[in-house]
């Protein structure tokens, strides 16, 4: 399995609709890996690879719902679309509230299933997408000394240097100087674009 | 006529009056010897006043010597028969001396009858004296005594040893009364015709032979107590009587019928409620295979193997058949009976009861009705507990069948169609198909309304099925459910689908026990095992809480439930279906936590019948 292409992930303990669905996902020219259960799944997935999941519910073992949070929480947050035999209410609700892309019964229309299909690919590259440009500004507020990281707080806050300079005690040359820096380092021209980087890195000051 | 002639004939017709009863007695009861013995004795006695009688008038002394040789041979019948009487009525005497004393008197009658002398007690006689007695002249034998009379008097003494023998046997028995009296009147009477021989003989004592008069009270005695005997034998009679009608009245108000079989004669008696089942007339006589007859066609085999196990195998006699009577009903009878045998075990009678149970089995056959609609419904309820998890397993399939078609559509739209994918997905489709119709046959099997149909069912099978129908419901609930069954089971009696059902109704009881566990501790153990040659012991374990000591008797009554869902009433229909198979079912708890429902099932024997 190429790991640049999306791939559909199925996971169902039934060997008979595992095979039946994967001959459908096949027939419509998608990459196709099937496993018997949740963990089979987890341990031999590639951990880069891009896609979606599709998971039985009810599976012996680990649960579909356990597979979600299984995978919620590793490097490779995969979208899951949920099967099940029958449709439960109590179930379906937690699986959408803890974000399922989406819930289908096992006699859905294949419509509704490539339909799901698609939106938790295209959900997957935005998500990819996402997470690539937050390592990347991650990596930017990274370079930054701690002094750097003290000015950028105060600027931030809309300080003139002059005060910054009062609050850290040091000259206020040396403030000119690490915003001069840390503007360099974050790739951004003046203070109005500094402030919506800082929102999208999620960054604190900390 | 004289005052002699009026007493000695008078003491003669009561001896033989005595005797004609008695011997009429013996005759119609074989086995009283006694009143044979006494009846022969009487007779001698009556003898023995005639021929007294006869010598008190003898006028010559060959008459005299003829009339006293024939004395003696009347008290010698006497003797032999009391000899006899004593033993067959007090139950006692010495054997031997019996034998003794009756060749003794052999031998003193062997004496008498020797030619060449008159008799035992004179070697001559001489013409009879004659003296007045009782105011009138009477003869009294005379002539010159022998010392034979010794001999006489020997025997005597012998019998008495005898009778003081029976009659301390008989007390010690504690048959007091009768042994004092007998022995009172019998040895008084001995020791003062013993007297009054050696004194005649002796010419001492100058009066006629009176051992008619001194045997009377033995017989009067012997007369009255068997006689008394009879009034007893009347009295019970009637007291049987009595005590039968009681009994016929009381079999009658409860439809009881009693019954006697004579085995060795074949002869069965019965009383009227019986013969008006069998429709035989009161006198119409009844054996065996008149009363099989009578006996429904499929029942009679049962019939004849509970006879021959109480028969042969000395078993108590029971069982449940059905009659079909005159008018061509069917009434079912319950009967009960024991066999008396003999000392060496021979069977002698069989004797019982029989009685109509064809309401009590109505009423069995209408609760077995309401049973089976209630059966039908916990049924139908526990597949709604079991529904959610059963859409799924018939789902799968499904969708499987779904996807394979649509990528079948697919294929096709290829130009050229990829064949061979179609087919393996023809392949498919069937096998699919298959797989969710035997689901659906499975949950039909379950929800049919029947009848118990109890067959020889293998326990692996059973447990197999069950497993199939609760494993989808284990993995909704995340229980685990371990399966212990020993390498082999005998196949067990039961009907398969209510089986089943206990199962389903125990494992989902389990379930519900283990629900409040985090997943990892939701465990169920199913477990059978043969508890001896008859017995299966079938076992549902949970991990769960356990059941409080004393609700532990009460889970199987209806509508017991601690749970907020459903009747309460699967628990209580388990116990009854496995009381309709013959089984026992508890609950216990487990040592180490969790409680364990328990019940039992027979052993089918070879070939299946039950």
């Amino acid at each position: 399995v190429s790991t640049n292409l999306p791939t559909v992930f199925l996971v169902d303990d039934d060997q008979a609709f595992l095979a039946s669905a994967a001959r459908l996902l096949r027939a419509s020219s998608l990459l196709v890996s099937s496993f018997r259960s949740a963990a089979e799944f987890l341990a031999q997935r590639p951990p880069e690879a891009p896609g979606c999941v599709i998971a039985d519910l009810r599976m012996p073992g680990m649960t579909g719902l356990e597979l979600q949070e299984a995978l919620a929480k590793s490097d490779n947050p995969l979208p899951i679309v949920f099967l099940s035999g029958h449709g439960d209410i109590p179930t379906s609700v937690k699986a959408m509230r803890q974000g399922a892309e989406d819930f289908l019964t096992k006699r859905a229309p294949k419509e509704e299933l490539f339909a799901a299909v698609q939106r938790a690919l295209e959900r997957d590259a935005r998500n990819r997408e996402k997470r690539k440009r937050q390592r990347e500004l991650h990596a930017r507020f990274d370079q930054l000394t701690p002094r750097e990281r003290e000015v950028l707080t105060h600027v931030l806050t809309g300080q003139l240097n002059k005060q910054i300079a009062a609050d850290l005690g040091i000259a206020e040359r040396s403030v000119k100087r690490h915003r001069t820096s840390l503007m360099a380092k974050l790739q951004v021209q003046s203070v109005a674009q500094l402030a919506p980087l800082a929102v999208e890195a999620g960054f604190t000051g900390q | 006529v004289s005052l002699i002639t009026i007493i000695w004939s008078v003491c003669a017709g009561i001896c033989l009056a005595l005797a004609g009863v008695n011997v009429l007695v013996w005759l119609r009861a074989r086995d009283q010897w006694a009143n044979l013995f006494f009846s022969l004795g009487a007779a001698g006695a009556a003898a023995t006043a005639v021929i007294e009688l006869a010598l008190m008038h003898a006028q010559t002394a060959a008459e005299s010597g003829l009339w006293l040789r024939w004395l003696v041979t009347s008290v010698t019948v006497i003797v032999i028969a009391l000899i006899w009487f004593v033993r067959a009525y007090l139950g006692a005497g010495n054997l031997w001396l019996a034998w003794l004393t009756c060749g003794l008197r052999a031998l003193v009658s062997v004496i008498n009858f020797l030619p060449g002398r008159p008799n035992i007690v004179f070697r001559e006689m001489n013409p009879p004296r004659q003296i007045m007695a009782w105011g009138e002249s009477v003869s009294v034998p005379d002539g010159i005594g022998t010392s034979w009379t010794l001999l006489v008097t020997g025997s005597s003494v012998v019998f008495l040893v005898y009778l003081a023998g029976a009659v301390i046997a008989a007390w010690r028995q504690g048959n007091r009364r009768r042994a004092a009296w007998l022995g009172g009147a019998i040895s008084l009477g001995f020791l003062l015709g013993m007297t009054q021989t050696r004194l005649v003989a002796a010419g001492a004592l100058p009066i006629p032979f009176t051992f008619s008069m001194l045997f009377l009270p033995i017989v009067l005695f012997v007369g009255i107590e068997l006689s008394s005997d009879l009034v007893r034998t009347f009295v019970l009679s009637r007291d049987l009587r009595e005590s039968q009608e009681r009994m016929q009245l009381a079999t009658s108000a409860a439809d009881l019928g009693v019954w006697d079989w004579d085995i060795a004669q074949s002869k069965i008696w019965a009383t009227d409620t019986i013969r008006r089942r069998l429709g035989v007339g009161p006198a119409e006589p009844v054996d065996f295979d008149r009363f099989l007859q009578s006996v429904h066609p499929d029942d009679r085999e049962l019939v004849e193997r509970a006879v021959h196990g109480a028969i042969d195998g000395d078993r108590e006699f029971q069982a449940e058949y059905r009659v079909i009577t005159p008018d061509g009903a069917t009434r079912w009878i319950a009967a009960r009976g024991r066999v008396a045998r003999s000392p060496s075990g021979k069977p002698l009678h069989l004797r019982g009861i029989s009685m109509d149970i064809s309401e009590r089995k109505r009423a069995e056959a209408e609760a077995g009705e309401l049973r089976r609609e209630l059966a039908q419904v916990q049924r139908a309820s526990t597949l709604g507990l079991l529904a959610s998890s059963l859409a799924h397993e018939i789902n799968q399939p499904l969708g499987a069948i779904l996807r394979n078609a649509e990528a079948a559509e697919l294929f096709l739209q290829r130009d050229p169609p990829d064949l061979e994918e179609l087919r393996a997905i023809i392949v498919d489709i069937r096998q699919d198909n298959q797989r969710a119709g035997a689901v659906i046959d499975r949950l039909r099997s379950l929800l049919r309304r029947r009848e118990l149909n109890l067959e020889a069912v293998s326990l692996e099978e059973l447990l197999d099925q069950v497993v199939l129908l609760i494993r989808p419901e284990l993995q909704a609930r995340q229980a685990r459910l371990d399966v212990r069954l020993p390498p082999s089971l005998a196949p067990v009696m039961g009907d398969r689908v209510h089986l089943q059902q206990v199962l389903l109704n125990l494992l989902v009881n389990g379930l519900g026990a283990t629900s409040g566990l985090p997943s990892k501790r939701r465990r169920l153990v199913l477990t059978a095992r043969c508890v001896d040659d008859r017995t299966v012991e079938v076992a549902v374990g949970d991990s769960g809480c356990g059941i409080p000591e004393e609700q532990l008797a009460r889970v199987f009554e209806p509508f017991f439930t601690s749970s907020t869902s459903g009747l309460g009433v699967g628990l209580a229909i388990c116990r009854t279906i496995i009381e309709s198979h013959g089984g026992r079912i508890w609950a216990e708890n487990n040592a180490n936590g969790g409680a364990t429902l328990r019940f039992t099932l027979k052993i089918a024997e070879h070939g299946g019948a039950p």
